[in-house]
């Protein structure tokens, strides 16, 4: 089983409220780029952030760039003290979203979400219009040609 | 909002969700399967009654919202012109899942070049 697929399976199964953004929501509209990391929006009340918790604890998440042995507890309240994590785990690189630019809490992203069954999972994505748009918003130079790719599958291309 | 290409998107992606073929979606619409085939080619002009035909089989609603144009984006508009196609072509042939199990494969193989990588600078 590859990363990515240990990934959306250890949220997906324990019922974790996400929204897939970013590369991997790209890659599923049809991007030919690659992407090292899974991209999430993720709902922030109680509940779900023992969900996260419990879904990622068996593989051991850590401040993804921070020097080794920085105190890093995995827990509820440290989710709760936060609002993006960008982490490394033992089955791949995740990053938690609370808030997007332009796109706002997993709430706001909710309405502009479509469901795709991957790896045998029914799995929320962010629609293309709405992925574009926050790709936009980021700003990011990185993020010129999948935007440029995003674009081209929304209107069409010979 | 992009005309029928973002409805015809739209209704590939459900009907693969859902686990339907065209034949089962004609079948529930009341059509023929070349016509969901050409209307997810983009190559139709459905009416408003015909896609919410399509919106009660697939169990969806239609969300259709006026927004303003972005603006378009110079640079942007210079990456397009460097975008292989072939390469969406290629995706567009398959399904969601299929997309994202290819990206797995690839993470696999990035695996391998990297630990191969790592091998050869420590010899």
């Amino acid at each position: 089983m590859t990363q990515l697929e240990r990934l959306l399976r250890a949220l997906h199964d324990v019922g974790v409220e996400f929204i897939v953004v970013g590369g991997v929501a790209a890659r599923a509209h049809g991007s030919s780029r690659l992407t090292d990391v899974l991209d999430v929006s993720y709902a922030r009340h109680p509940a779900n952030l023992e969900r996260i918790v419990a879904a990622l604890k068996p593989s051991r998440p850590y401040l993804r760039g921070a020097p080794p042995g920085l105190p890093f507890e995995w827990s509820v309240p440290t989710l709760r003290a936060g609002l993006n994590f960008t982490l490394t785990t033992r089955v791949g690189a995740i990053d938690l979203l609370g808030e997007i630019v332009g796109g706002g809490t997993y709430e706001d992203l909710l309405p502009h979400t479509m469901e795709l069954t991957v790896f045998g999972r029914a799995v929320k994505f962010l629609d293309l219009p709405w992925l574009i748009r926050v790709k936009r918003a980021a700003g990011r130079p990185k993020d010129l040609e999948t935007i440029a790719e995003l674009e081209l599958l929304r209107d069409g291309f010979e | 909002m992009q005309g029928i290409t973002a409805i015809s998107a739209s209704i590939v992606a459900q009907r693969l969700a859902s686990g339907m073929s065209q034949r089962e979606l004609a079948d529930r619409v009341g059509t023929a399967q070349p016509a969901v085939a050409r209307l997810e080619q983009g190559s139709a002009n459905p009416t408003l009654e015909t896609l919410e035909r399509y919106a009660e089989a697939l169990g969806c609603e239609w969300r259709i919202e006026l927004v303003p144009r972005a603006a378009s984006d110079a640079t942007v508009e210079r990456y397009k012109v460097g975008v292989d196609r072939s390469l969406l072509r290629e995706n567009l042939k398959r399904t969601p899942d299929e997309r994202l199990r290819s990206l797995a494969d690839w993470e696999r193989s990035d695996r391998e070049l990297r630990n191969a990588m790592r091998k050869a600078r420590a010899k």
